[in-house]
């Protein structure tokens, strides 16, 4: 009994032992070693991407998945689906996002856009057949981008360091806000064993590929044009990141839309 | 004396005084005049290149009317100087001059091979602000179905004439994008020049390849 106790123990800690030396070595293979050349230090502190190795693991992971598994699906759906289906679609899935944009407009104190986006979401579910048709579009309710992420931003909390996840670029503070917008989105809290987990599955999946067949071309230039694919698009989505929350933190228009004065 | 002094002490209060009221006065109707400019600018060069690619010739004619508008209107040398970042400092005279001939080329084909996407559009010109050394023109450009997007030029000064030295689409500025890129390549290969300047020979040559096969 005692030899057993041992042995396990024993087990124990040998598999402490390799947990430690390879969260030691692990920590290398995350972690850059921050320069010490002053211009060097200066582009290392610009570019706010301690976890770079880590960060281009994903990134090369993220690429080729897309390269064998999501673009051509992607392509496949273009080739398949005409254009027209494929807008109300991207419609579809534009509306089912409002209640995160909504919750983030209101979190962020910017009334006049929960009010647009509340508008859409009221007339494109209805009139619009289930949010198929952005018939609040023309009515002159435009959608607008917003996430927890940004609302963090304008709350000023600092990005913290650049991550890339399997979802794309991020931040400490985008990662964050991305599962904020997780719990706020309705979809989320379907009740089980309705058929409604699958439709939740295949919703998102769907979304992911509808998402890719957008972008094909910019990808694709992207690849072809950038010598460091992972820094331009760090640097891209760094900068507009801000512009987005600066976008958000100076839009002063009236709760009132322009035409109820006339 | 000491009135001369005084009266020499006064002259110069009283012409100082003046000068820097004229200054203060001209100033913002100078900062007028360098906005009028630039947005003159701007309209006139997206004028020019709106014609060009609604012209009813072909795209080789197009590439080769492009060419002399750009070389005219956007600073090349000063945006490719931009982009090498910190490594400008510690190339050589050869390298310098080698990358700023390929930069030149790069920045062509990456231009021109976005004509086909420029077809059918129309702009106008919005906000217009005054940074340290240049202006920043906004204008939003409409296409055929195609939302309106909103683009940023940003027009320099410094070398006498108006210069297009940057554009910012959806906040991203295009010459900071780019030297991220240069930067952590050359960051990626010991801090050696040489190696992009291949790559983006490289780059230039494999253009060159698939506009011969079309």
């Amino acid at each position: 009994m005692l030899l057993l106790r041992r042995i396990f123990f024993r087990k124990i800690y040998f598999l402490a032992l390799i947990l430690s030396i390879g969260s030691v070595a692990g920590c290398s293979a995350i972690k850059a070693p921050v320069p010490k050349d002053p211009d060097a230090l200066a582009d290392y502190k610009a570019t706010n991407d301690p976890y770079e190795p880590l960060n281009r693991k994903t990134f090369n992971l993220t690429m080729k998945f897309d390269k064998y598994a999501l673009k051509p699906m992607a392509k496949a759906y273009r080739w398949a689906v005409p254009h027209v289906v494929r807008n109300s679609l991207g419609n579809m899935i534009t509306t089912m996002y409002e209640p995160s944009v909504f919750f983030n407009d209101v979190a962020a104190g910017k009334p006049r856009r929960a009010g647009d986006i509340f508008a859409r979401w009221c007339i494109n579910l209805t009139i619009g057949l289930g949010g198929l048709i952005d018939v609040a579009k023309m009515l002159g309710f435009r959608h607008h981008a917003n996430d927890a992420g940004l609302t963090l931003a304008n709350w000023g909390i600092p990005s913290g360091p650049y991550l890339f996840l399997p979802m794309g670029p991020s931040s400490f503070r985008d990662g964050a806000g991305y599962a904020i917008d997780q719990a706020f989105s309705p979809w989320n809290y379907v009740p089980r064993g309705y058929g409604l987990i699958s439709f939740n599955w295949a919703y998102n999946s769907f979304a992911m590929i509808h998402g890719r067949s957008e972008h094909l071309g910019e990808i694709d230039a992207l690849e072809q044009d950038a010598l460091d694919p992972y820094a331009t698009i760090r640097s891209a989505y760094q900068q507009q990141r801000k512009a987005q929350a600066a976008a958000i933190r100076n839009d002063h228009r009236a709760t009132v839309p322009a035409w109820y004065h006339h | 004396m000491t009135f001369l002094i005084r009266s020499r002490l006064l002259a110069t209060f009283i012409s100082l005084f003046t000068l820097g009221s004229v200054l203060l006065l001209s100033s913002p109707s100078s900062w007028a005049q360098h906005r009028d400019n630039s947005q003159k600018f701007i309209q006139n060069f997206g004028n020019v290149l709106v014609s060009i690619v609604d012209s009813p010739i072909s795209v080789s004619e197009k590439k080769q009317k492009l060419i002399p508008l750009v070389q005219q209107n956007v600073d090349i040398n000063t945006i490719g100087r931009y982009c090498l970042g910190r490594y400008w400092k510690v190339a050589t005279v050869k390298q310098k001059t080698r990358y700023l001939k390929l930069f030149h080329q790069f920045l062509m084909n990456a231009i021109t091979d976005k004509l086909g996407d420029y077809r059918g559009v129309s702009f106008t010109i919005g906000k217009i602000t005054q940074n340290a050394n240049d202006d920043t023109v906004e204008t939003t450009i409409t296409r055929l179905q195609h939302p309106p997007v909103t683009m940023q030029w940003v027009v320099s000064y410094t070398s006498g004439s108006p210069k297009i030295v940057d554009v910012i689409g959806e906040g991203a500025s295009l010459r900071l994008t780019q030297r991220s890129d240069y930067s952590a390549f050359i960051a990626h290969h010991d801090g050696n020049i040489d190696t992009l300047l291949s790559a983006i020979q490289k780059q230039i040559d494999q253009h060159a390849r698939a506009a011969s096969d079309d």
